[in-house]
């Protein structure tokens, strides 16, 4: 599988750049979080109650599988096999898609019940949160649409790569997101 | 011709003299901004959405003189922020993308610049002119100002998108490609100001640690990296360079 005998960083310095600024930027988010749920704990775990579990946990497996499917594609292409990188491309951006509809799904389920946005202090961070976090996602179908135009062009290994770092970025802050908002009691 | 040539000092032979007198104006810029806003008109940080109205009128006595100082040197000096930007502009002219990014850069920007600077110049420089006014229009030129400085953040949505679909579709490699992902950064701080509309306290009030202090944070970042690059920038160019109109 692997061509290059030396170890090299995959993906661009440049988006390294973004990820690691955007943990900083997302964990100064979570630590706001957390100040403002050990002053209202109650509220925090009571306001929790009315996520539904089973969405997130779906949520959180659409965007591993679509991991996979990146981390596949990347393996694939590494080793010359555009085409089926290219198939494997388009099943991470159909997960991408999937998370976004369930997520607006919920969203509009929440909605229904009266937790909006102004709701408390509890729902003011879900949909701050998910809401960033889901701009990510729209920007890494855009880049995963750029990867699988340009996997046609044969020589697209480092785009490929920066394409699949950035989706893994994506994944794992959904990861602690749904960690915090949902899970953590 | 010849007579002015000679006649003219030095200095001004030097290649690229014009970019580098444009690029001296941002550092300078941008400290007499940072004394027009933190210290003297103490619109940064924002002062508490959540106070009374005699708190309010209170505030605008305490500050008149030194409100209407500071508004009073932004009149001279905002003008200046088109110096920055026509420099940025050119400079996206060099890229090898069509020259609309760059018009679309300076044209977004004078968006930004009416509420950003100017709407709460004014409300505050009203309010300060005569604080012996009734407190519910103290409290409306308060409300003013701060939701049209902290709140108008989105304006700039689009500076950045265009700043960094030019960097992206380069390759002239004019401005480095982790500048045009930073600009992502930008774009989300300015979306999570829109909140300030919604909230009178909290992370995402005009005062809070989300919508005003890491937006702060990472808008002084970018501008020292922005500073940097347009150095470098300038620095790598060739003087007979031809760049398109």
């Amino acid at each position: 599988m692997a061509n290059t005998s030396t170890a090299h960083l995959p993906a661009s310095k440049d988006l390294w750049v973004f990820v690691l600024g955007d943990f900083v930027i997302f964990g100064s988010y979570f630590v706001i979080f957390m100040i403002s749920r050990r002053q209202e704990r109650d509220l925090f775990i009571e306001s929790q109650r009315q996520l539904s579990l089973n969405i997130g946990v779906v949520n959180t497996l659409v965007l591993l599988a679509s991991s996979w499917f990146v981390a596949r594609a990347v393996q694939v292409a590494r080793s010359g096999e555009f085409e089926r990188a290219r198939k494997l491309t388009i099943g991470a951006g159909l997960c991408g898609v999937v998370f976004m509809l369930v997520k607006a799904y919920e969203w509009l389920a929440k909605i229904a019940q009266g937790h909006t946005f102004p709701s408390n202090s509890f729902f003011m961070y879900y949909y701050m949160l998910t809401g960033v976090h889901l701009f990510h996602v729209a920007i890494g179908l855009v880049f995963l649409g750029v990867v699988y135009v340009e996997l046609r062009k044969r020589k697209p290994l480092a785009l490929v790569e920066t394409g699949a770092t950035y989706w893994h970025m994506v994944d794992l802050l959904w990861v602690v997101i749904f960690a915090l908002l949902y899970v953590m009691r | 011709m010849t007579v002015a040539t000679a006649a003219a000092p030095a200095w001004t032979h030097k290649p690229k003299i014009d970019q580098w007198i444009a690029w001296w104006t941002i550092p300078v810029f941008y400290n007499v901004f940072g004394l027009i806003f933190v210290v003297l008109t103490r619109v940064m940080p924002p002062p508490r959405p959540d106070i009374t109205p005699a708190q309010i009128v209170q505030f605008f006595v305490d500050h008149s003189l030194s409100i209407r100082i500071g508004f009073a040197l932004l009149m001279f000096f905002i003008g200046f922020a088109s110096v920055a930007n026509g420099l940025i502009a050119l400079q996206i002219k060099r890229m090898s993308v069509s020259p609309v990014f760059a018009y679309a850069y300076i044209g977004s920007l004078v968006v930004g610049g009416l509420p950003g600077c100017l709407i709460p110049a004014f409300a505050f420089v009203a309010a300060a002119l005569r604080p012996d006014r009734d407190p519910q229009i103290m409290v409306m030129l308060y409300d003013w100002c701060l939701l049209s400085f902290v709140g108008s953040l989105g304006c700039f949505c689009t500076q950045n998108m265009v700043l960094a679909l030019a960097i992206f579709l380069d390759r002239n490699d004019v401005l480095p490609k982790w500048l045009a992902y930073m600009s992502i950064w930008m774009i989300v701080t300015e979306l999570l100001a829109a909140p300030v509309f919604v909230f009178r306290s909290g992370p995402l009030a005009w005062n809070g640690s989300i919508s005003f202090y890491l937006g702060t944070v990472i808008f002084v970042v970018w501008e020292f990296c922005m500073i940097r690059l347009l150095y470098v920038a300038i620095r790598n160019q060739q003087p007979s360079e031809q760049i398109q109109d």
